[in-house]
């Protein structure tokens, strides 16, 4: 590798610093950019050309978030509880089916993952209309139960194949083993092989935590109560708001509703990136 | 193992929280009726507050009755009634815009408002206001306020370029003359100042704003039948001039209303239509704007007399039995009244009465903002009701944004407008 | 011992199917019923009042179908879907390599660099959206800012969203910007799979940079590449939120694709059954998409 980096010519290090900066600036330059326009009143907010840096940086929208429109806040605790909620049970459900899926490569298997497989490529559009009359019968419609229960659907089929490349590590003799020594297949699975994908699991539960803090659509169509809210519907009723902007408070919107799942990430990024690419890769 | 019993128990655990959660809203055993009233304002900071006010104010009056909102932002309000009502919960009370009721009379939800409010409360209100929201000869909605489409414009903008601040422009062809001086200045931070705005974004809205400027200049969409009648002159003038506000770049392109109340409010906009509420987004950004607002009646074009279009925030009812209708009725009448609504049309919202009874009301007559608009109330065209009317107003919004964004040649442009509605409208 | 064996696998097939229960309930309940009974729908005469009374839809002969074939609002939308998602996926599949060679090369701080650029994946759609909307804003906008400095002036409006031109890029940017990170991450982790020994092999062999990257590297990565290509296939396809929140589908139906023009048609026009007919035949042409690109990538791998 030395070698390589010898052989560079000057020229080519000079392209390869200038792309680098340049993909990096398009992907920080805009959170730049938002943290300091929730600094800026809303007057030089809309100040053209744009300041750079906030000449008198204030809290002020801060503060009204933290004051005035603390609503944000039942949405944000929302969101925490269905994430979790999902994010434990996808765990579960991703234990038992990615184990199946990795160990028992039966007829069965093959439909069901073909099953996981197609169910991630529909649309969510197409099935909100069926799933609110399903929600209703089964009285679930309207409750953070409800939406967590769709949720997990949602998320369950990339969790599971993603579990099951992890399953699919384990090299067989372990439980072969343990069978032998007259171990139950709950006890084989929990006891024995679960623990050894410990980082794999904690990939999956920061994976359903992600992309539920994401949804729009299912919160938008399946929530009705304001005090049941979750974040982004949260957020964009409050900027889709059909009387006006206010960008300074957007913007602080953003930031505060983006920092737990940074947060998250980064504390967890070890797992995470190891989880990601080995789902990836291997699945 | 232990550890996965302990988690089991965590889940039951926050499970039975999660489902216990979702009961609790159901009304303590003593309190005899809940009225269900799907509300968007709830959700927006300028009207918060006057709502919630509301509540406390009808519960203590009428303390067996309470009131649950469903919420839901502006654009999906309808989408959600829909849904609950497809899932068995149909909500009592829907606030929302005329434009709805058809719609929602097509699909069977709202109920006939004399089935359900008495005869002499409905006495009151203009005739020609409440005719507006029937369907097949029957009222099917009341309205809170009339708010027609009114012209805004910046006093201090037009001293600057020289115009007299209490002479707005008449007719289309004024504004051009006063636009060619207003689009030479310049705001305090040398940003371009926008002449004339006229919402054409991707919104129902816009298609509504759109058809009161057809009938600015005495043209029709819908013929009184609802078939789509659109050769005529008065509908290629209107699209013919938002091309030429276009080229002459007066007009802020792809704009919502609220785009234009963000740039009206900074001095960025001389002149724009909204409707007369839209002032409640104006002050919410610059408090001081009530000091250069002023409003006009809509500008005549071409043959026309300056009509315009009727909009009225209003209470679409449904019926779901006695005791709730019963309780409906006394909420309808409790808000639609000076009371209640005088420092709601002083304040947030600037807007006719609807109810004869009101017309003196002191909050409206002394209105500055909305004193020079006054007779535009008196000038509204209905439109006649279709069921999709949402689509067509879709419609309309790209038909503009084809003559503007798109450079299309506006003949043509109306061609295939014509196919895509007539087709969009007929299904 | 053969018995023994056999009842072992039956009973592995019951256990296994025991375990694979939750998902399939939870799949089939509320992505496969849906989706069924959407299609299903699409062949009806289905509106809202069929929603409140509870009454099924009317067969129509296709009613459906036809009116979507009347104008040209469906064809446009295929396009517009293909080409976003096609020139997302090529642009980020480069730039994603790029970033992803130059941080596998010994850079100085380049674990640093390959978390914080991580970043933008975690930023909710909803919140990104709102994000690019606040630099592209049309009177204030950094990007305007931007363009009239970088032309001299002489583009002093521009507005990337208002331009029918220009509005599939301006959410392009968006998309991109929120899926480079997971793809560099991906393919990064797939380059340092690649051994020494074979790339430094081919060093000596003499093969030059460029060489060396297209007949040793990428069939290597062939594996990540035909995932992550995939993933970010069926995103981009299925994308929503942002056209919903940054455009809406303008201007003059710039950028109505499949997602914005069947809810548009569902939940404004209230016309249910053409929505499913819209979102039926969206479903068909992903499906065939996936099928074709799998089959194209089992070609490659055999050569």
């Amino acid at each position: 590798m030395n070698q390589t980096q010898k052989s560079d010519s000057k020229v080519f290090t000079f392209f390869k610093t200038l792309t680098l900066v340049a993909i990096l600036l398009f992907l920080l330059f805009p959170l730049y950019w938002v943290l300091i326009t929730a600094f800026k009143t809303n007057l030089e907010a809309y100040r053209y050309p744009p300041t750079f840096f906030p000449r008198v940086p204030v809290i002020d929208s801060f503060v009204s978030l933290f004051k005035e429109n603390n609503q944000f806040f039942v949405y944000y605790k929302n969101n925490i509880i269905v994430s979790s909620f999902v994010a434990l049970l996808c765990c579960i459900v991703a234990i038992f089916a990615g184990y199946s899926l990795a160990r028992f490569k039966n007829r069965w298997n093959r439909w069901f993952f073909a099953l996981l497989l197609a169910s991630q490529m529909f649309p969510v559009i197409s099935r909100m209309i069926s799933l609110y009359t399903i929600m209703g019968k089964l009285d679930i419609i309207n409750t953070l139960a409800g939406l967590s229960l769709a949720l997990l659907a949602a998320q369950a089929p990339f969790c599971i194949i993603l579990m099951s490349s992890f399953f699919a590590g384990i090299p067989k003799e372990i439980e072969e083993a343990a069978y032998v020594d007259g171990a139950g297949r709950f006890r084989i699975l929990f006891s024995i092989i679960t623990p050894l994908v410990k980082s794999g699991l904690v990939a999956v539960g920061i994976y359903a935590f992600l992309m539920t803090w994401d949804d729009y659509l299912h919160a938008a169509t399946l929530i009705q109560a304001d005090g049941k809210r979750t974040l982004s519907v949260g957020i964009a009723l409050r900027y889709l708001g059909e009387l006006s902007y206010d960008w300074s408070l957007v913007n602080t919107i953003s930031i505060v509703g983006t920092i737990p799942v940074v947060l998250l990430f980064f504390f967890f990024q070890k797992y995470m990136i190891k989880g990601l690419v080995a789902g990836a890769v291997k699945g | 193992m232990r550890k996965i019993v302990a988690l089991l128990m965590i889940l039951v655990v926050m499970g039975s929280f999660l489902f216990a959660a979702g009961k609790t809203e159901a009304p303590a055993a003593d309190t005899p009726v809940t009225i269900k009233v799907a509300n968007y304002a709830i959700l927006e900071s300028g009207y918060e507050p006057f709502w919630k006010g509301v509540k406390t104010g009808f519960e203590a009056k009428y303390p067996n009755i309470t009131i649950e909102w469903v919420t839901a932002p502006y654009g999906e309000i309808v989408n959600q009634v829909v849904n609950m009502a497809g899932g068995g919960n149909i909500v009592d009370v829907l606030f929302g815009e005329i434009d709805w009721v058809p719609g929602l009379v097509d699909a069977g939800l709202a109920a006939p408002v004399k089935d359900i409010l008495p005869a002499a409360f409905l006495n009151d209100f203009y005739p020609d206001v409440l005719k507006s929201f029937e369907v097949g000869g029957t009222p099917y909605g009341v309205p809170l306020y009339v708010s027609p489409y009114v012209l805004y414009y910046n006093m201090d903008l037009f001293k600057q370029a020289g115009l007299d601040p209490q002479k707005p422009p008449k007719t289309y062809d004024e504004m051009l003359a006063y636009a060619a001086k207003l689009s030479l200045l310049k705001d305090a931070n040398g940003n371009k100042v926008y002449a004339f705005g006229q919402t054409t974004a991707s919104v129902p809205v816009s298609g509504a704003s759109l058809n009161a400027m057809v009938f600015n200049f005495g043209g029709q969409v819908l013929d009184a039948q609802g078939k789509l009648a659109v050769d005529n002159q008065g509908f290629k003038d209107a699209f013919a001039m938002l091309q030429l506000l276009d080229s002459k770049g007066y007009n802020p392109q792809n704009a919502k209303l609220k785009d234009l109340r963000n740039l009206f409010a900074l001095g960025q906009l001389a002149m724009y239509y909204d409707q007369s509420w839209g002032f409640n987004g104006i002050k919410s950004i610059n408090p001081n704007a009530k000091d250069f607002t002023a409003s006009a009646e809509p500008l005549k074009g071409g043959a026309g007399t300056g009509e315009s279009l009727l909009q009225a925030h209003c209470f679409i009812l449904m019926d779901n039995g006695k005791t709730q209708t019963a309780a409906v009725s006394k909420f309808v009448e409790y808000v639609i009244s000076e009371e209640v609504l005088s420092s709601y049309l002083r304040d947030l919202t600037p807007a006719y009465p609807a109810k004869k009874s009101m017309a003196a009301m002191e909050s409206v007559a002394n209105n500055g903002i909305l004193k020079g608009a006054s007779p535009a109330a008196g000038r509204v065209r209905v439109q006649t009701f279709i069921p999709k009317i949402s689509a067509l107003n879709l419609e309309l919004a790209s038909l503009a944004q084809a003559v503007t964004v798109g450079k299309q040649d506006v003949a043509s442009s109306i061609e295939k407008f014509k196919t895509t509605a007539t087709v969009k409208i007929s299904q | 011992m053969k018995t023994k064996q056999l009842s072992r696998h039956r009973s592995d097939t019951y256990f296994s199917l025991f375990l694979d229960l939750p998902a399939i309930l939870l799949t089939v309940s509320f992505i496969i019923v849906p989706i069924v009974d959407s299609v299903i729908k699409s062949f009806q005469t289905f509106g809202l009042k069929n929603i409140i009374s509870k009454k099924p839809g009317i067969w129509n002969n296709f009613a459906n179908y036809l009116y979507l074939l009347k104008t040209d609002e469906f064809g446009n939308a295929t396009m517009h879907t293909f080409s976003f998602v096609l020139w997302i996926v090529v642009v980020q599949f480069v730039l994603a390599m790029l970033l992803a060679l130059i941080l596998n090369s010994n850079i100085k701080g380049a674990r640093f660099m390959r978390s914080i650029m991580m970043t933008p994946w975690v930023v909710p759609t909803v919140i990104s959206a709102l994000i690019w909307m606040w630099l592209f804003q049309p009177q204030y906008g950094l990007l305007k800012y931007l363009v009239s400095v970088v032309t001299g002036g002489r583009v002093s409006e521009f507005a990337i969203l208002n331009n029918p031109a220009t509005a599939l890029a301006g959410v392009g940017i968006a998309a991109l910007w929120k899926q480079i990170p997971l793809m560099t991450l991906l393919l990064l982790a797939g380059l340092q799979n690649v051994p020494h020994d074979i790339s430094e092999a081919a060093m000596i062999d003499g093969a030059g940079k460029v060489r060396r990257f297209f007949s040793i590297i990428l069939p290597y990565l062939s594996p990540v590449i035909k995932v992550s290509l995939s993933m970010a296939i069926i995103e981009n396809f299925k994308q929503f939120p942002l056209f919903w929140t940054m455009t809406g589908g303008g201007p003059n139906n710039a950028t109505t694709t499949l997602a914005v023009l069947s809810y548009r048609e569902a939940f404004v026009g209230m016309n249910l059954g053409a929505g499913a007919a819209i979102t039926t035949l969206w479903m068909g042409m992903m499906i065939v998409v996936i099928f074709l690109y799998n089959k194209a990538f089992r070609i490659q791998d055999m050569q």
